[in-house]
Order: C-alpha cells, then sequence, then structure tokens
C-alpha cells in the first residue's frame, strides 16, 4: 500500500520531532534527568544517552526510523550530539515550516500550474534541500572557517612549539561531556576517572592520538563492570584484566613469558572433515599415547622456554590443563578474539603455531610481563597481566562500580563516547568552499591557525584564472544549452598531490544528489575529453608552483569542472537565482582549509550562538535571496539549542539575557566567555550540524512513503528477479 | 538466517514517581521489607501456590530473590539490593528500607530533583567522611586478639535472622562453631597477603541444633554399603592422596571433530578399560592409599584398587575439588598415562564418621585451613535460613579482616549518624553546601528529609508497638515495651540502649525518636574502655554497613532523577 506523505513529510517529520524533542530535551545539558528502559527480558537500563533512548523506543513511525537511523550513523561515527541532533532537527523543521506557510505563493510556485499540490509541495522542498546543500557545501564551511575560528581555542598547549595536551584543559572538556552523559553527581567523578586513566595510558607526549584510538577500539575489554558497589569505588587499575579467570594459577615471579594458542595443544584423533581409522586395539593405545607424550613434550618445552602463561582463545582438554600444572604454567581459556588481539597489538607477538615435527624449536611468539595474578572484584575473579607495551599505550584498566547494571552500562557508554570524541578532537577537520576572488584573498584564514603544528597541511590556493579556460570549452554547445547550463555545478574531482603527480587523493565534498533527470547527451560526451586535457593543461603551472613551495607537505588542489548541463525550461524559471551564480563562477576560487586538531569553544550553547551571529550577518552582506533565506532558518534553529539548555534557569542565567550578553560582547568585540565552565570539541559540533543538515535533506527530498510487507531485499545479482 | 519479527513500539511514561500505580508499589515493597528487619522481625512465607516447596524467611537475599518484581522503578532497588547482598552478603534490608524511605522522603519534601540528589550525595560524603575518620563514635575498632567482638558480630547476626528460630542456647553454640570454622580458615604462619581458606558447611537435617560441630579438614559422604568396603582403615602417619578431574569411567571423549572408523573386532571399550587398569597398577605401585575422582570410577578399576588396599571414592563434584586440592596439596590430575608423581598429596588421619543417619570419610590434614561446619537445624526450610545466616557470618568475619572495624547495632548507628548530621547542619552549613549555589532552607529539609529515613530505619527494629527514644549525650537509640509505656517513669524501664554500650545509670536526656528534634551535638571519638567495659555488644559489619549505606543513597537518587520510563513490551 502506498501512503501519501500528507501535507508534505515536513509536517509528519516535524510532529514526529516534536514528540522524540519532548522525551530526549528531559535529559540534555548538566540538568538533565534520567530515562529508565526496561528490556523484554525483565532487565532494566538507565540511561541519559540519547542514541540508546532512541533505539529502545522502537518507534514505528517511518519517519522517526529514518531519523533513528540518521542519528545512528552519526553516533558511529563521533559517539557524541544524540540529543542534539533531534533538538536541533525539530528546530530547523519548525523554521522551515513558519517560512513555507508565509511565503505560500512566493517565487516558489509561481510557475508551477500543470502539476498537483503534492508534487508541488514536494518541488519545493527539493529546492529547499538544494539550498541546504548549497549551505552545506559552500556558507558552513565559508562562515567556520573565516568568522567562527578567530573563538577557537586549542586544548593543547603550544608554548614550545610542540603539541603538548594542556590536562586543564582536558578535563574542562571532559567535565563539560559528562554533565549530559552521566547522573548529575557522578559527572565529576568520571571525568575525573577519564582523565586519570588517560594520562596514565598515554606514555610519551605525542602518543594520545594513538592511545585514543585504541581505547576507542578495545573499550569493551578495557573495562570491567561490577555491580552492588556504589559508583565511587570505580577506579584505575595498571595492566590488563582479562575478563576470565584462571583454570589454572600458578604463582610465578621472576621472567614471566606468555604465549597466546587459538587451537588445542593436544593432537585430536581427527580433524573435521577427515577419517581416522583404526584397526586394532594396540594402534588405538598407540596412538593414545602418541597424543599423550606430544602433548606432555610440548608443555614441557614451554615451560623450559619460560612460558609461564598460556592465554587461549579456545577450552583446552583436561589433559593440556594436567601438563599445564605439572609445569607450572596458569591457563587462562576462552578469551574471546577482541581480547587476545587487544594482547596482540599491545605486546606484538603472534599467536603460537604447534610445531608438526617434534624436534627442539625456539618459540619466538613470547612476550614478558610484569605480573600475572589473580583479581577479585566483588566475589568474581578474573586474571591480572601486566602487559609490557611495545606502542604508545600503557595498559590499564577501568573498573566501573555501579549499585545496579544499568548505572553500570550508562556509564561506560558515556566513556566510550567519550573517548570516540577525543579520537576525532585529535584530528584536523578538512573544510572545503568555494569563495568569490574579489571578496577576500583566502590566504589570510589560514594564519588563524599558525599556532597548529608543523605538519599541518595549510592549504594552497588555486588561482582561479587556471579554471576560467575549461568553463568556455564545456559550455560550446548551442546557445540555448549554454544559457540554460545553470546547473553546471562544480565539483572539484582531482588533488593532486605536490611533486611527482602520482596519487590523486579524492576530495571529500559531499555529494550533491543531481537535481534534475534530464541531461543532454552532448554534454556527457563532451566531459570525458575535456577531463584529460584539463590534467594536461596544468602541469607547467603545478611544477612551477611545487618549485616555488618553501614547505614538504604541501597540497596543490586542482580543480576541474564536472559539469552537469540541465536542459528543462520549467527548472530555468523556477531558479532564477541560479543565474547570477553561473556568472560569478568565474570569479570564483576554491579554499581548502581545516578545523585544526584540538580546537574547542566553552560549552553552553556558545558554538550555537557564534554561528547564529555570523550567519545572520553572512545572510545580511548576500545579495543572493536563497542562500540569506537558508542561512537565516539555520541561525534561528541553531538557537533553538541554548533555548532548551537554559530552559529552567532564571534571572541572570536565563537564555535572551545569555543572548544579549553574548551578542553585545561580539559586537564589541570583546570576549565571549571570561572563564569558561567547560569545554566542547569544535569538530564534534560541526560534524553534529552536518549531519542534522543531511537528515534534513533526506526527510526534504521524500515525496512518497510507501508500506511494503517484506523487508526491503538487497539486490546482489540480476536473476534474482524471478521471485517477484 | 535470522527471523524477523515485527517489534512493539516501547510503553513511554513520563515522571514515574508521581504515578499512584508506582507509589502504591513501592510503599508495598517497603511494607515488605521492613516488617522483616531485625530481630524481632517477622517471618515470611514463600510458597508457589502449586504444592512446591515452601520457604520461611525474613532474609532479604532469600526474600527478593523469589519476590516476583515486574515494576520498572522497584525492580531498580531490588536490583540494587540484590547486587549489594551477592557483594556483601550482609545489610540487605537495611539497604532497601534506607533507600525506600529516602524515595519517600525527599519526594514529600517537594524540592527540585537536582537540587535534591546534589545535597543528598553531600550528606552521603558527610556520613561516610564521619564513619571512617577517628572520631567517628559508633565504629569500634576489632583487635584480633580477643574473640569478644566478633563473637558479638556473629551473635548479632544470628539474633537478627529470626528464622533460623533459634533459641538463647542455641544461638551461642553456633556463634561459637562460626568463629571456630572462621578461625580454622586463617592461615597460620600469614605473609604479606593472607590467602584464606575454606570452611565448607555440611548439610545434616533433623538433628538437634546443638549437634553442629566444627571439624578441622573435610568431610565426604559415602553410602553405607560403600563404607563397609572400605573398611577396615589401615593405621599410618600419613596417606598419599590422589585427585582426578578426568572421568575413569572408561569412556572415550576428545576424538576430534572428524570420524572415527573402527574395524571389525576392535573394541575400544577393552581398550580404555586396559587403559584404566594400567593407572591402577601405576597407582598401586606408588603407594597411593586414597584416590578421589571427580566424575565416576569404573567398577572394574574400583574393585582392582580396593583388592589392592587402595581407597576409591568418586563423585565428590566440582564444590569439592577446590577445597580438596588444597588441603591435601594435591594437583587434579587430567591424564589416563603416566601420571606424574609430583601430583599426588597427602592427609594426616583417615578415619570414618557417622553423624545422623549420614555416614562420612574424614580427612584430616597437616596443616588446617580447610574446616567442615556441620550444621544441623530442625526442618528443611530453618536449616536453609540457619545455612544463609552462616554464610552471611563467615563472609562478614573475613571483611572485618580487611577493615578492622565494626559498627555499633541495636540501631544506634542510626541514630547517632542522624543526630550528628542534624548537628552538622545546622552548625556548619557552608562546609557541607560547598559554595553551590544551594540556599541554607534547601539543605534543611534535605537534611531532615535524610536524618528522619535513618531514624524510621532504626525505628522499624521495633514491631510491638513499643516506644523508641534516643539519648541527647549518645544520640543512641533506646526501646520501651509496649504495655508498660504509660505507666511509670521512663528511665526505670530504660536498661541498656539498642548496641548495649551505655546502661541508662548515666545522666542522659531523653526525646522520642518520632517527636520533634531539639539539635544537639552527639559526642564523637568513642573512649576505649567504654567498648571493653561492656560485655555483649550488638555489633554490625562496618564494610557492608558502610557500603549499603552508600548503595542505598546512590540508589535513591537514581530513582529520583528517573523522568521517563520506556517499556519495552516485545
Amino acid at each position: 500500500t502506498m501512503a501519501m506523505a500528507a501535507a508534505g513529510s515536513v509536517r509528519a517529520a516535524l510532529q514526529v520531532s516534536e514528540v522524540l524533542e519532548t522525551i530526549v530535551s528531559c535529559c540534555l545539558g548538566p540538568e538533565g534527568r534520567h530515562i529508565l528502559c526496561t528490556k523484554p527480558t525483565g532487565e532494566v537500563l538507565l540511561s541519559r544517552d540519547g542514541g540508546l533512548l532512541l533505539k529502545a523506543l522502537h518507534l514505528e513511525h517511518p519517519m522517526a526510523r529514518m531519523m533513528v537511523a540518521c542519528v545512528s550513523s552519526h553516533l558511529r561515527k563521533t559517539g557524541d550530539g544524540a540529543k542534539t541532533f533531534i533538538i536541533f532537527l525539530c528546530h530547523l523543521l519548525r523554521e522551515l515550516r513558519t517560512i513555507t506557510d508565509k511565503e505560500k505563493d512566493s517565487l516558489f510556485f509561481k510557475n508551477i500550474q500543470t502539476h498537483g499540490r503534492h508534487w508541488k509541495n514536494c518541488c519545493q522542498w527539493k529546492f529547499i534541500s538544494q539550498a541546504l546543500l548549497t549551505f552545506q557545501t559552500q556558507i558552513l564551511d565559508y562562515v567556520m572557517d573565516h568568522y567562527l575560528s578567530r573563538h577557537f581555542l586549542s586544548i593543547f598547549s603550544s608554548s614550545t612549539g610542540k603539541r603538548t595536551l594542556c590536562r586543564s584543559s582536558l578535563e574542562m572538556l571532559l567535565e563539560a561531556f559528562f554533565c549530559g552523559r552521566v547522573g548529575r553527581n557522578n559527572h565529576t567523578f568520571i571525568s575525573q576517572l577519564m582523565c586519570d586513566y588517560f594520562f596514565n595510558c598515554v606514555s610519551c607526549e605525542s602518543g594520545f592520538e594513538e592511545v585514543s584510538e585504541l581505547v576507542d577500539d578495545c573499550f569493551v575489554e578495557l573495562k570491567v563492570g561490577v555491580t552492588g558497589l556504589p559508583v565511587s569505588d570505580s577506579r584505575i587499575i595498571a595492566g590488563l584484566v582479562l575478563h576470565r579467570d584462571f583454570s589454572v594459577y600458578c604463582p610465578a615471579g621472576g621472567d614471566i613469558r606468555i604465549v597466546i594458542v587459538t587451537e588445542t595443544i593436544q593432537p585430536l584423533f581427527s580433524t573435521s572433515g577427515s577419517e581416522f581409522i583404526l584397526n586394532s586395539e594396540a594402534q588405538f593405545q598407540t596412538s593414545q599415547f602418541w597424543i599423550t607424550e606430544k602433548t606432555k613434550a610440548i608443555m614441557k618445552h614451554l615451560q623450559s622456554e619460560n612460558v609461564r602463561l598460556l592465554l587461549s582463545s579456545v577450552k583446552q582438554p583436561d589433559l593440556v590443563i594436567y601438563y599445564a600444572r605439572v609445569n607450572g604454567i596458569s591457563v587462562v581459556e576462552c578469551l574471546s578474539s577482541e581480547e587476545l588481539s587487544l594482547i596482540q597489538r599491545v605486546t606484538g607477538i603472534a599467536p603460537f603455531v604447534l610445531p608438526q615435527a617434534s624436534s627442539q624449536y625456539k618459540i619466538s611468539n613470547t612476550a614478558l610481563v610484569k605480573f600475572c595474578k589473580p583479581l577479585i572484584l566483588s566475589s568474581k575473579s578474573y586474571a591480572h597481566l601486566g602487559l609490557i607495551s611495545t606502542c604508545s599505550f600503557i595498559p590499564h584498566c577501568i573498573v566501573l562500580c555501579g549499585p545496579v547494571q544499568g548505572l553500570v552500562e550508562q556509564h561506560e557508554g558515556a566513556l566510550h563516547g567519550a573517548f570516540k570524541m577525543l579520537r576525532q578532537l585529535f584530528k584536523d577537520l578538512n573544510l572545503n568552499y568555494v569563495t568569490q576572488a574579489s571578496d577576500q584573498n583566502c590566504t589570510s584564514s589560514t594564519h588563524v591557525h599558525k599556532n597548529s603544528r608543523e605538519s599541518n597541511q595549510l592549504p594552497e590556493i588555486v588561482n582561479s584564472s587556471n579554471q576560467r579556460t575549461y568553463q568556455g570549452t564545456v559550455v560550446k554547445n548551442e546557445d540555448e544549452l549554454a544559457k540554460t547550463h545553470s546547473y553546471s555545478k562544480v565539483y572539484s574531482n582531482l588533488v593532486v598531490s605536490s611533486k611527482e603527480l602520482e596519487t590523486y587523493i579524492p576530495c571529500s565534498i559531499p555529494e550533491v544528489t543531481p537535481a534534475t533527470t534530464y541531461q543532454t547527451d552532448q554534454t556527457l560526451r563532451c566531459l570525458s575529453p575535456n577531463k584529460a586535457s584539463i590534467i594536461d593543461d596544468h602541469e607547467p603551472f603545478i611544477e612551477s608552483n611545487s618549485a616555488s613551495s618553501t614547505r614538504e607537505n604541501t597540497r596543490i588542489e586542482i580543480s576541474s569542472e564536472n559539469a552537469k548541463v540541465t536542459e528543462t525550461a520549467e527548472k530555468r524559471s523556477l531558479l532564477p537565482v541560479r543565474y547570477k551564480s553561473l556568472e560569478m563562477s568565474a570569479s570564483q576560487s576554491y579554499c581548502f582549509s581545516s578545523i585544526p586538531a584540538g580546537c574547542v569553544l566553552p560549552v553552553g550553547g556558545n558554538f550555537e550562538i557564534l554561528l547564529h551571529y555570523y550567519l545572520l550577518s553572512y545572510a545580511k552582506k548576500c545579495q543572493q535571496s536563497e542562500e540569506a533565506m537558508v542561512s537565516i532558518v539555520i541561525a534561528n534553529a541553531l538557537l533553538g539549542i541554548p533555548k532548551t539548555l537554559y530552559k529552567s534557569k532564571k534571572g541572570n542565567y536565563c537564555f535572551p539575557q545569555i543572548y544579549t550578553r553574548a551578542v553585545h560582547a561580539l559586537q564589541t568585540n570583546q570576549p565571549m566567555v571570561s572563564n569558561p565552565a567547560g569545554l566542547e570539541s569544535v569538530a564534534g559540533k560541526y560534524q553534529l550540524l552536518t549531519s542534522v543538515l543531511q537528515c534534513l535533506t533526506n526527510i526534504l527530498t521524500i515525496d512518497l512513503v510507501i508500506n511494503i510487507k517484506r523487508q526491503p531485499q538487497e539486490i546482489y545479482h540480476q536473476d534474482s528477479e524471478e521471485e517477484l | 538466517m535470522s527471523r524477523l519479527e515485527a517489534k512493539r513500539a516501547s510503553l513511554c511514561k513520563s515522571e514515574p514517581l508521581t504515578s499512584e500505580r508506582v507509589k502504591a508499589t513501592l510503599s508495598v515493597l517497603k511494607g515488605v521489607v521492613t516488617s522483616c528487619y531485625g530481630p524481632a522481625g517477622r517471618l515470611k512465607l514463600l510458597h508457589n501456590g502449586r504444592g512446591g516447596s515452601v520457604r520461611t524467611t525474613s532474609q532479604s537475599a532469600a526474600l527478593l530473590a523469589s519476590l516476583p518484581v515486574t515494576q520498572p522503578v522497584s525492580k531498580i532497588l531490588t536490583t540494587s539490593v540484590q547486587n549489594h547482598v551477592s557483594c556483601f552478603s550482609d545489610c540487605g534490608l537495611f539497604t532497601a528500607i534506607l533507600c525506600c524511605n529516602l524515595v519517600e522522603n525527599i519526594q514529600r519534601a517537594g524540592l527540585t530533583t537536582t537540587t535534591a540528589i546534589t545535597l543528598n550525595k553531600h550528606l552521603l560524603s558527610l556520613c561516610t567522611e564521619y564513619l571512617k575518620s577517628e572520631i567517628c563514635a559508633c565504629r569500634l575498632p576489632v583487635d584480633f586478639g580477643s574473640a569478644r567482638p566478633l563473637l558479638c558480630l556473629a551473635r548479632s547476626l544470628l539474633t537478627s535472622k529470626p528464622a533460623c528460630l533459634l533459641t538463647r542456647e542455641e544461638v551461642e553454640h553456633v556463634a561459637a562453631l562460626i568463629l571456630r570454622a572462621f578461625l580454622l580458615s586463617v592461615p597460620e604462619n600469614a605473609q604479606d597477603r593472607i590467602t584464606l581458606g575454606k570452611s565448607v558447611i555440611v548439610p545434616l537435617r533433623g538433628q538437634r541444633v546443638t549437634d553442629s560441630t566444627v571439624l578441622p579438614g573435610m568431610l565426604i559422604e559415602i553410602p553405607e554399603v560403600q563404607l563397609m568396603r572400605i573398611l577396615p582403615i589401615k593405621k599410618s602417619d600419613s596417606f598419599k592422596v590422589a585427585l582426578f578431574c578426568a572421568s575413569l569411567s572408561g569412556d572415550l571423549s576428545e576424538t576430534g571433530e572428524g570420524t572415527v572408523v573402527l574395524s571389525y573386532g576392535v573394541s575400544l571399550e577393552n581398550a580404555v578399560l586396559d587403559q584404566l587398569l594400567h593407572l591402577g597398577r601405576q597407582l598401586v605401585s606408588d603407594h597411593v592409599d586414597l584416590v578421589i575422582c571427580q566424575k565416576v570410577i569404573h567398577p572394574s578399576l574400583k574393585q582392582f584398587l580396593r583388592t589392592h588396599g587402595v581407597i576409591a571414592v568418586d563423585r565428590v563434584g566440582v564444590a569439592l575439588m577446590e577445597p580438596l586440592s588444597k588441603m591435601t596439596g594435591t594437583q587434579p590430575i587430567g591424564s589416563l598415562k603416566s601420571v606424574s608423581p609430583s601430583s599426588y598429596g597427602s592427609v594426616k588421619d583417615l578415619c570414618t564418621a557417622k553423624f545422623g543417619f549420614k555416614h562420612f570419610l574424614h580427612l584430616i590434614p597437616n596443616e588446617a585451613t580447610v574446616c567442615s561446619l556441620l550444621l544441623c537445624n530442625r526442618n528443611d526450610t530453618a536449616w536453609d535460613e540457619l545455612k544463609l545466616t552462616c554464610q552471611t557470618a563467615l563472609h562478614a568475619l573475613q571483611l572485618t579482616i580487611k577493615e578492622p572495624y565494626v559498627l555499633l547495632g541495636g540501631g544506634c548507628t542510626e541514630t547517632h549518624l542522624a543526630a550528628y548530621i542534624r548537628h552538622k547542619t545546622r552548625d556548619e552549613p557552608e562546609s557541607i553546601l560547598r559554595g553551590d549555589g544551594y540556599t541554607q532552607t534547601e539543605l534543611r529539609l534535605i537534611s531532615e528529609a535524610f536524618c528522619s529515613a535513618l531514624e524510621s530505619l532504626a525505628g522499624s527494629l521495633e514491631h510491638d508497638g513499643g516506644e523508641i527514644l534516643t539519648d541527647r549525650k549518645y544520640g543512641h537509640f533506646w526501646s520501651v515495651q509496649a504495655d508498660s509505656a504509660s505507666a511509670v517513669n521512663w528511665p526505670d524501664l530504660l536498661l541498656r540502649c539498642g548496641c548495649g554500650l551505655y546502661s541508662s545509670q548515666e545522666e542522659l536526656g531523653w526525646s522520642f525518636l518520632k517527636g520533634t528534634h531539639h539539635p544537639f551535638v552527639p559526642q564523637t571519638c568513642l573512649p576505649r574502655e567504654a567498648s571493653e567495659s561492656a560485655s555483649d555488644l550488638t555489633l554490625d559489619c562496618f564494610t557492608a554497613k558502610l557500603s549499603g549505606l552508600q548503595v542505598a543513597v546512590e540508589t535513591a537518587n537514581l530513582i529520583l532523577d528517573l523522568s521517563y520510563v520506556i517499556e519495552d513490551r516485545n
């Protein structure tokens, strides 16, 4: 059955998001509260984690399910921001509704007479979604780079020129992060715990990037949850705590070596898929004898090689356990593959392969440990290893205690999210946008980041005049086409690396859904030869540039134009604005900048208010009504986040007061916050913004909701059609 | 391929604590746990209505495990208490009642959630800091040179579990046994790290409680028929023991994942039996006196061993393996061929014993850190309750080694703490508020809720309508029996406080626990002689109670902080 998206999908989406907003906004920010989820199994889960809550709701509405899917994919990337996602999306939809209600008959509709009202709506939304995309690819990065970047603070102290992680800044960042994720009474404690943990694990000053990656990847193995104890009993333990107990424990001192095995040490009669033929009883006894002797020999040999601990991913037979005990080798069995891979990653050893021949051999894949002993946490015993690390991660474990499992899980989730956030924060985030050449020289923006690390690849801007030449070659078709090719949307396809021009790194501009279905054959044909010629033409230019460049890592970008020419009379009339952009494209230049690693802003809606302020001022300057409109919509919606945040505050801390103060500070060029209470990652906020805009674009481009009886099928082959 | 099922949407409710149903469930739960509390607590009869076994209990561990709680908010409370009990065994009811009281009182106080839970946390840290400090007047240090505080602790635990149905003499007897069992499990020459031995509780139902006893070493129950075959045991200074964890039944295992093809006429059973007998011969030639197997021993092997004067005991089960291995110093053997001589252990003596209708093989070790507590009680349910109590008491004693303190019991710690908090919030509110932006009035309200939660917890020790008072010098707990309340002069009726530390001889001011409170400064710093003079104190486990207090407040905070309940109905 098909269901029309009554009154456009936006109205439905707004309704859905408003319901979700009421739920998530109650656990947003430092004043947020808990939500209790019960599972069908009878377990209870306490959460302030937006992503978890949305999943637990098992929403039925298709629009809601889509939103939840968008949130999940955002969370997988960044680990934070699910609640803000919903609130921002809701405010965006609200803003859109108000402007469309107002402009019912304005420029969007004038020329549509032949279509039904529904399709009319759909077209309208599609244009808005295109405008949103333009915003995302051009305006947002531009505003971030030109205006917001001057407000950025860094989590690194850069006094020595080398990046060193500033502890107090990290504390402020984490404190603010946990404020929104764990209960009011515990966030200081948990953020302190995480801070200690992080600094304990980092062996050298530059290792924090690697550590944040490793901890994010292996977080499940690095934490131990304990129920029945107060939260304040949570602590950090040096070494690695395996989630298993020893099968055999033999206290050992001195030189303790470990090996990893992934199969049973005792040889078996037959492996799967083979047959073992027994002809006599004596043969059976001999083979059993051989098996015993072989096992005994291997274990003895391990012992002679100073191996005192056997880590096994499988359950070892009684015989192996017995000989391990006889030889004083401790055994931990049934380790998960994740645990083993963590141990391998930390120690750099590979699993021990059983020798085929019985001759003497040297076991190379062993690692030294400082200690190996049982650890008892609330009457459960664990194997505790003092691994000696070969990477910049010094193994430590976090023991998380709580009265109920739900709370422990909440803290685990929050910590994991925090490591994800740090991982993102320690990376540069690229910004790409198009500027008018006359507007400003882009290089000025790079000065903002001069305190970032030396290796940071500063963008080099291609001279816009080089591009103008192909513009002409593409548009040398018939007159009509030349006029209508307003959609010559520009993609930069090639990024050519400096010296040899060998590698081509694709640039990360979000893919734009082709707006129209009509593409003339002529233009498509003329594209490919054109492309080749561009590269040829540019070679001398690049060489000269790299020769003059002093920096090793400088990237030079060449943009070839992938022009998509559209030919619809209808479109032309609908988007008068687009024409202008064509004319101006001649003077466009491409900027490649970045948000440097470690950029932060004071917490409490600062990012939103700043972006709001600059978007509005951008919109004022902007000649194109469409761009201005989208900027204003987004700017207004952004304010929804601080509004929700300060909802319950009164007096000096209520939202209007804060907003007025902030705007006044911006107008008079004063710092917005004198001594910030907490910090938040700019990269995280930026990614959230783009994720929400992408989700909104998705919502706006939907025209029909089709209810199907079966799960959407993945289509692998052509011949699977017959089923239907 | 996994089956796909349509998911039902979840049910979402806001502000669960305001709902009448939730309130009702919480108050029922509170009623159940409160009525069980203390030596005079009422018993609960648990049955399934279909003729299954019944259980009479007043212990949280047994009660909460079988109580069918489905309401999510109550579920948090009960799981939290159960988790606490699984870590500490003791103070489950204390935690549950305190948590219920706190939720109820703080809700009634009508402050915003954030204010309430922040201040609650501050008050909790005030309590824990005080209880851990040297000036704390409701904590006694434990000197292991004297058995008295440990005995008092064991006795208090036994008396607080009325479902054990013990008389006064029986309590004394069992308390002494528990202490002996505990002391036997402490190694004699302890190094820097003490590894406690094990006390195995051996059930002996249908006997008198006073028949219970503690024996060093282990008791393995043996059917009478089998015992006849073992007898007589030869006299010796030492007995060599072999302990098998592998099955000696002659079945084939671990042949791999592939197939084994047998030629006609080949009998693997014979081959394995040959192997077993070969093993038997090795054991005999190694002069092993006792063979113990976790699993089954093949009858032929058993017979073979018996004819060579070796005692064979099988099917001892996995639970006894660890203490057996520890006590005899053996390595459990997992091989049927070539047993390493280093795997054998020994026992000092071996004898048979009969307790009640049961026959046991008694293994007496050279160096005892393993002992058996033979526990008797009249009927099954009382035995279950007594066993649970003994385990709790043993655990509490072990915890006392880690933190050598005990808390005053009988409600005195609670009333004293309440008095201390009242005094602190009135006299030094700034030190508690720590500049968090909360007012003193808010603090006063929360502290009132917190203190009355503690006091009504102490008050739930009284189930017979008696009057409860507190003195205005120490802040201890005093109770007066119901019938005599109206007639005579108060101090004449009050003999000793709840914990038994103070008598009413001294000049003490009295006030009703439920009445209005006149804050006073409770005397801190317990004088050393005070604890030594009193002979019969009621004591509580320090570690368990401290953790219980923290868990109760944290759980109450969690419950108060709930703004939505999302119920997955799949």
